[in-house]
């Protein structure tokens, strides 16, 4: 019972750590801009006056820090050990936990430190036959546009920079643009995730190309024709969020998914679009190339497209991966799950918060549902065993195309039927519950014989 | 044992991959929850733990340097030579042990007893335990009961071979023995002091008909026996 209390605590700790986080973020934020501000009037001799430019420009570098910097890579770095942590609570077992720090393993955590330290440490072994410039700049292809892909997701509200704590009063409302937890509000919104997400698929097969291994090579050649497959459905999925929102942006999606449908439920992504939902995370993670999608790795037959990198080179395209994990977790968030609205008691939260608390708490939030997204990714990675190359293509091609194809027109008639999204509303809890029937109804029995082997005790 | 499956093709609801995959989470998360709120069970006495149902982890897992599983009464680990009560070793320095063993990892050499014109001992006895087979036959030719392989350990690791060759000073340990028959009891010997023999001869006991009954196991030096002693220590420390 310790235990679990322990980690009722441990969770509702988590939950106040990432409100009071996001606070701090909201603060570094305004004030860089702020700060921005000053250095542009003390540089242009015009002291008191407030410059929109230079309040953006600080509000987004100060989100570049926290949001790239802290939140993808530091949960990034954490699910490296959450997955060994996680799986093994998934496998009934303990899982790492050697390292102790003043005689407690802290549930894994000083492993990062050692994987770090294993990674920058480690020989340097290079084939010879490699492809130079090829080789060495593959682990950036890989790394970067998954890293960049981040910047447009929305993990907090947008506030007047004059809400800021210490900065009441200072800008009258609307003089500058509301200070948001998004490095970059772009109108192209999703075609920029669309655009940069086909980038990986160069890291990858550069990777395997370059490496002058069969094996690399088979494995690259495998992750360019999964991940471009895989794009087709994609992007189709987001079809229908985009047509029933009626932007690209992630933002406003977010803000469109708080407005009430179907009396006080509101509108989220998940409630209008369940199968664009699925389709577009089952895609995802074949972009991710993690388990059941990890042919291009496939480390039973062909090792994969990093078996010629080592030390951080491979540490770099590992790191990738988890980071693809991260802003999967936070485009889901984003599109699909009301993005940093807290949806339970959000009008009370509302009403009896300062708009900056508020603020943090929606930003809390997101990041909240980000980790339960993380927790579902790590959770298909270690249930489901590898695909095959053809059941890959088929559930590509014959499966998740057609239904998107259909999904899309589907919201595109209801929509077209009924604007106020109600008629969509209706449908998607429809599928939703034909989902859940689907589900609980039992097609195979499972073995008897099962129980009785787990119950033995061994 | 044999899972009985059915193997006829995938129907429609399973072809279409979600509902199952959906019921896989489920299941994973079931495990996952239970695992995670709830601690297992840290029993020392290892066999006695219970996994599953409400309130307790369904962790499988040994934490292994630290808790070991006891071996099976019928386990040979490590040799050891019994010692008497004089805290000499029971061995006769009669080769038997030496000639039976198909691995040739027994080295003896023998000593005879100041004063005495019968009685041997070993002034050298050296076990090469990287030779040994551990095929218990040392034991079985034993007419003295004076090596056992009850000690319930694994030859444990080093960094040198010479580590793995036992000689006699780190073979004799563990609570010692005395049978009824044992001749230096029922003859007298010069090597014991009087008052030592007759403290031995009142401890003796018969030898056992049968090997593995329970008087030719040690008690208080088995691995489950260390676990019952963990345990004590464990609910005394929770008293205190």
């Amino acid at each position: 019972m310790n235990r679990f209390f322990g980690m009722i605590l441990v969770i509702a700790g988590t939950l106040a750590g990432v409100v009071l986080l996001s606070a701090g973020f909201y603060l570094a934020s305004g004030w860089l801009g702020w700060g921005f501000n000053a250095a542009a009037n003390w540089l242009a001799g015009t002291p008191g006056a407030v410059s929109r430019a230079a309040v953006y420009y600080g509000a987004s570098v100060a989100n570049v820090v926290t949001l790239l910097l802290v939140v993808l890579m530091v949960s990034a770095s954490f699910l490296t050990v959450a997955e060994r942590k996680w799986s093994a609570l998934m496998q009934n077992r303990i899982g790492a936990n050697r390292i102790k720090v003043f005689g407690t393993a802290l549930g894994g955590i000083p492993f990062l430190l050692a994987d770090a330290l294993k990674m920058l440490t480690k020989e340097r072994v290079e084939p010879t036959g490699r492809t130079r410039i090829l080789y060495e700049l593959a682990p950036l292809l890989a790394f970067a546009p998954v890293f960049a892909l981040f910047a447009i997701v929305p993990v907090g509200p947008p506030i007047e920079l004059g809400q800021v704590p210490g900065l009441v009063g200072s800008v009258a409302a609307n003089a500058v643009e509301p200070i948001a937890l998004q490095v970059s509000r772009t109108d192209t919104g999703l075609l920029y995730v669309f655009a940069i997400a086909s980038l990986q698929v160069y890291g990858t097969s550069l990777a395997g190309w370059a490496s002058n291994n069969k094996l690399a090579l088979l494995g690259g050649v495998r992750a360019s024709s999964q991940m471009i497959s895989y794009e087709v459905s994609l992007g189709l999925a987001l079809v229908g969020n985009m047509i029933a929102y009626r932007t690209l942006r992630l933002d406003e999606m977010v803000v469109a998914q708080g407005t009430p449908v179907l009396g006080p439920i509101p509108a989220l992504g998940i409630l209008l679009q369940p199968i664009g939902f699925l389709i577009f995370f089952a895609s995802a993670f074949a972009e991710t190339k993690r388990a059941p999608f990890d042919l291009p790795e496939g480390e039973s037959e062909i090792v994969g497209y990093f078996i010629e990198y080592s030390g951080m080179k491979f540490g770099l395209m590992f790191l990738a991966e988890f980071v693809e994990i991260v802003v999967l977790s936070g485009i889901v968030t984003a599109v699909f799950l009301g993005g940093w609205h807290p949806v339970l008691f959000e009008a009370t939260l509302k009403e009896s918060l300062t708009p900056f608390w508020f603020a943090a708490v929606g930003a809390g939030a997101f990041i909240a549902k980000m980790i339960v997204m993380m927790w579902l990714q790590l959770t298909i990675r270690w249930l489901l065993p590898r695909f095959r190359f053809d059941q890959i293509q088929k559930l590509c091609w014959k499966i998740l195309l057609p239904a998107a194809l259909t999904n899309i027109f589907v919201t595109a008639a209801a929509l077209l039927l009924d604007p106020s999204m109600q008629l969509l509303a209706w449908l998607g809890v429809v599928t939703l519950v034909v989902i859940a029937v689907l589900t609980a109804a039992v097609g195979r029995a499972p073995a008897a014989e099962a129980g009785a082997h787990a119950a033995a005790g061994h | 044992m044999a899972y009985p499956l059915e193997n006829r093709p995938p129907d429609l609801r399973e072809s279409m991959f979600f509902p199952e995959i959906i019921r896989g989470i489920g299941t994973v998360t079931r495990h996952f929850l239970k695992n995670l709120f709830f601690s297992r069970d840290a029993n020392p006495d290892i066999l006695a733990r219970r996994r599953g149902g409400f309130g307790r982890s369904d962790n499988v897992t040994l934490q292994y340097p630290e808790e070991r599983a006891p071996y099976p009464p019928g386990y040979r680990g490590l040799h050891r030579l019994v010692p008497r009560e004089d805290g000499r070793p029971r061995c006769v320095a009669c080769y038997m042990c030496a000639t039976i063993c198909p691995a040739q990892c027994i080295y003896i050499e023998a000593g005879e007893v100041p004063g005495d014109p019968i009685e041997k001992y070993p002034v050298k006895f050296v076990i090469d335990e990287l030779r040994c087979v551990v095929c218990g036959f040392c034991v079985e030719a034993c007419p003295k009961d004076a090596i056992r392989m009850d000690s319930g350990e694994h030859a444990a690791p080093s960094y040198e071979r010479s580590a793995q060759i036992w000689d006699e000073k780190r073979l004799l340990r563990g609570p010692p023995v005395s049978y009824q028959y044992d001749p230096w009891l029922r003859r007298g010997a010069s090597s014991i002091a009087p008052e030592k023999l007759e403290e031995m001869r009142a401890r003796a006991r018969p030898f056992p008909a049968v090997a593995t009954d329970e008087a030719s196991q040690t008690p208080g030096f088995s691995v489950r026996a260390l676990a019952a002693e963990a345990k004590e220590r464990g609910e005394a420390a929770r008293k205190a």
